[in-house]
């Protein structure tokens, strides 16, 4: 009955690298990460998939695999139904609220009603203004937010930030912030009822070399 | 849930589940009905499916209800139906993890939160990590006996364990109270023989809103998404009329529970029956050679296209038909039978071909 527990690691971007020093640091070095789909690790129990961070949560969910390293905002974006086992502490970013340097909007009330918000997380844009009382039109998109007022698409956006760097770059100020993300170990349900004992030793681990 | 408009102008839904449905149908219609009753079904309910996985909207679901008795006993009766369901589907390692609604209800309304805390407490709970926990049940001055009772309550795996909890005070009567009935329970599961595969899981938090007792989710190893789950909802039927009764009950995803055997190495077959195209010059002939046929368990269609040979065996075989039954001028004559799997023919008559090849199931 027992297989290998498979983990969901971020292929690219911001989160990939820290996600593998910290299993690293945990004691699950990857093997042979070229030309495989599923990378075996110095741990025979655990072996390692690379997956679009924004897909980490329903392949979670779903049980494609046991554990997955994603955002918290991700988490929160998708509904996923899973446990969010551990703070990995690193991946610090907030989902903001921008608007255009120049613009003369300074605050969440300012924004005027039935205005065009672009984003790539329309579940927890739409949320946030409906609780604010504000309607907006919403527009998914699947990256690249920041240019959309330089294209005249939308005059506000929703966005991820970490340091404020791309928002200055692309002439925007923060009006509001959706919300404070991390990243997480995040875990299907069913997953850890199978593996409880050998999921609590790297949840362990990895509180260990965390912090 | 979906929603029209009826012609009338009155509000119409597709149901997203059955047991409100039931609820309704024994507050209106069963009042005169004796106790316990006991209800199944197996049926079709519509959903939403999530904003971003899965665009399937129609599930069939099977259940079962037993309302009318509040005791340990039925909820044990109903947790060992639930497994049994299951493997007699052919699934193995099944497990049933249950929590309980009002003793998290009663917990949390304990901790003096407000509604936004215990959203946040549930969530905790829900996430399985303790350390945040306890950091977090620190951080609001919860009593450390309260504070423990949780911690242990998330720890806690095997029902008997509960019996450990430390409800010092009696400020905790009824939370006592349902750790109790949860304890009797488990010694119903004993009898039932199925206490092995039942577990205790208090971050079961989603979903309660109308369950008012224990409340179970059932899986197998290997399927990511649970097979069903149900609970107790005592104050459900009420909200339909005068008639007050408890009651208890599950669901099982007809979808999952596929899945869930297909991962285990089961098979389906993708027919039971063997299928047979009639073809005949004679209209009569072919009409009576197809009523045995069908008698003796074929799927039987007669051939409308009366075209050659070649052709009417490559209709059978693209449309995956097993034979071809050719018939002259009367059905007592002998037949030309063209199998389409092996691609041969053979001579016989329609008596000894039935016998042969008929029966129920291939």
């Amino acid at each position: 009955m027992k297989r290998r527990i498979r983990i969901a690691v971020p292929s690219k971007g911001r989160l990939k690298q820290p996600s593998v020093q910290l299993l690293q640091n945990a004691g699950l070095s990857i093997l042979e990460e070229e030309r495989t789909y599923v990378c075996a690790t110095s741990d025979p129990r655990f072996e390692i998939v690379f997956a679009r961070v924004f897909d980490v949560p329903a392949y979670v969910q779903y049980g494609a695999v046991d554990l997955g390293i994603t955002g918290h905002d991700l988490v929160l974006e998708r509904e996923a139904e899973v446990h969010e086992l551990l703070d990995l502490g690193f991946g610090k970013c907030q989902l903001v609220v921008a608007v255009p340097e120049g613009s003369d909007i300074n605050s969440i009330d300012a924004i005027p009603a039935s205005s065009r918000v672009v984003t790539e997380y329309p579940n927890l844009a739409k949320k946030y203004f409906e609780r604010l009382g504000k309607q907006v039109e919403v527009l998914e998109v699947a990256g690249t937010t920041e240019l959309a007022p330089q294209l005249g698409l939308a005059k506000v956006i929703v966005d991820l930030t970490s340091s404020g760097e791309t928002m200055r770059k692309n002439n925007l100020k923060i009006v509001g912030t959706v919300l404070d993300s991390t990243c997480r170990l995040t875990c299907n349900k069913i997953s850890y009822r199978t593996f409880e004992r050998e999921i609590n030793e790297l949840v362990h681990s990895l509180r260990q070399v965390g912090s | 849930m979906f929603k029209f408009q009826d012609f009338d102008g009155k509000m119409l839904a597709l149901r997203t589940e059955m047991t409100t449905p039931i609820a309704r149908i024994v507050s209106a219609k069963m009042a005169s009905c004796p106790e316990p009753i006991r209800l199944s079904y197996v049926t079709n309910v519509f959903r939403h499916g999530q904003s971003y996985v899965g665009s399937g909207r129609e599930f069939c679901q099977a259940g079962a209800e037993l309302i009318g008795c509040d005791s340990s006993e039925t909820d044990g009766e109903i947790l060992s139906l639930i497994v049994s369901c299951l493997r007699k589907l052919g699934l193995s390692d099944v497990r049933v993890d249950m929590g309980h609604a009002d003793l998290l209800k009663d917990l949390l309304n304990a901790t003096g939160l407000g509604e936004e805390g215990q959203v946040t407490l549930r969530g905790l709970l829900a996430d399985r990590d303790n350390e945040k926990l306890k950091k977090f049940l620190d951080g609001i001055n919860v009593q450390p006996d309260l504070s423990e009772i949780f911690l242990q309550l998330s720890r806690c795996r095997k029902l008997g364990e509960l019996s450990s909890l430390p409800f010092n005070s009696s400020e905790y009567g009824r939370p006592e109270n349902h750790v109790s009935n949860l304890l009797k329970t488990r010694d119903a599961l004993i009898d039932y023989g199925v206490e092995g595969s039942v577990f205790f899981d208090f971050s079961l938090t989603r979903k309660i809103e109308y369950y008012t007792g224990m409340v179970f989710e059932a899986s197998v190893p290997n399927t990511g998404l649970p097979l069903g789950g149900g609970g107790r909802y005592n104050d459900l039927i009420e909200r339909f009329g005068c008639l007050k009764l408890p009651a208890t009950g599950f669901a099982l995803q007809i979808d999952n529970c596929l899945e869930a055997l297909e991962a285990q190495g089961l098979q389906f077959a993708e027919k039971t029956r063997s299928t047979v195209l009639v073809t005949s010059s004679f209209r009569k002939v072919a009409i009576e050679a197809a009523r045995p046929l069908r008698e003796a368990g074929f799927s039987t269609s007669i051939d409308l296209q009366k075209a050659d040979e070649k052709k009417t065996i490559d209709y059978a075989e693209l449309s995956g038909m097993d034979y071809v039954v050719f018939v002259g001028a009367s059905v007592v004559e002998p037949i030309r039978v063209y199998d389409v799997n092996s691609d041969t023919f053979r001579n016989t008559t329609l008596a000894a071909f039935s016998q042969q090849n008929g029966g129920r199931f291939r």
